[in-house]
């Protein structure tokens, strides 16, 4: 039988201090229970990008607090076997919906050599947000899973989507 | 100018620039919370003490010697590679220009990720980076 641990399993409000909570337990798991260097790192830097775009990327004003209550940001991370399976979930606006399905459908159509490339070509015209994102995380997602980005969008009503992303890494 | 010496935090590299010694030294992991006021004052500082050296016709002072770049990081998110990428591209400008600064990239051993991604960079200014693996 395949061992099986829920590694982080969070629900509910986020910001820098869950974060950093988030990454401590992360990291203490890892320390104790996974010998391989280069998958800690890779499970490590995938949760920050992840987390990161969570906290900068979630369309979610004051007064919509009450969305949150039945649509949780989402955090989750499961190993199986030597394998980790990353859940993440938050809410954003069907505009953003739009700009992020075919920006996830192109990482999903490319091969590794053509994400390397689509990579260093974003880094030099890349411009810092207000927010302090570079739009470089998910091309990391993709370029360090080497695996297909699986996503859904949840329509919660006419301005709102939860979108739910699950990367894979393989051992 | 006098340089720069920035400590490292959980989440923040340390940061030498050391204009005597002709050395800028990044060390740590780079997850900053604000980026943008991380990294924009200290590029900020290397571009202006590279050009009063330009204005001054200084560079044959150090041009013998190099002005060495050491990029010594264990960790650092998306949003810090495209400042790294920026301080790169100033190196690449300068050289351009006649002065001798050299990158030296430095990795741990069997973290094929970091040297890949100094092997990005390296490809993306179009300058040889000098790469030193760690043992660990």
């Amino acid at each position: 039988m395949k061992s099986y641990d829920v590694v982080i399993n969070h629900k509910g409000f986020m910001n820098l201090a869950i974060i950093d909570n988030i990454l401590h337990q992360l990291r203490m798991y890892l320390f104790k229970k996974s010998n391989e260097k280069l998958l800690r790192k890779r499970v490590y830097s995938l949760s920050v990008e992840c987390l990161d775009n969570i906290l900068k990327h979630s369309d979610l004003n004051e007064k919509d607090h009450e969305l949150i209550k039945n649509y949780p940001p989402r955090f989750i991370i499961e190993r199986i076997a030597g394998d980790f399976i990353i859940h993440t979930g938050n809410i954003v606006l069907n505009e953003n919906k739009d700009e992020l399905i075919p920006r996830l459908d192109q990482l999903n159509n490319l091969e590794l050599e053509d994400i390397n490339s689509l990579y260093k070509e974003s880094l030099a015209n890349a411009e810092i947000s207000k927010k302090g994102g570079a739009g470089l995380g998910l091309i990391v997602m993709a370029k360090t899973t080497r695996q297909k980005i699986k996503f859904d969008f949840e329509k919660i009503d006419n301005k709102f989507f939860y979108f739910a992303m699950q990367l894979n890494l393989k051992q | 100018m006098k340089g720069f010496n920035i400590p490292a935090t959980d989440k923040s590299p340390k940061v030498v620039f050391d204009t005597n010694n002709f050395l800028f030294e990044m060390q740590g992991i780079s997850r900053p919370e604000n980026v943008r006021d991380f990294y924009f004052p200290l590029i900020y500082k290397i571009k202006k003490h590279f050009e009063k050296i330009l204005e001054k016709n200084q560079g044959d002072t150090f041009n013998e010697k190099c002005f060495k770049f050491n990029f010594k990081l264990d960790y650092f998110n998306s949003s810090s590679a495209k400042f790294i990428s920026d301080i790169l591209v100033i190196i690449k400008e300068l050289n351009d220009k006649g002065l001798n600064l050299k990158i030296y990239w430095f990795f741990a051993d069997g973290d094929e990720d970091m040297k890949e991604v100094g092997e990005d960079f390296s490809d993306m200014i179009s300058v040889p980076f000098n790469f030193v693996m760690i043992e660990s």
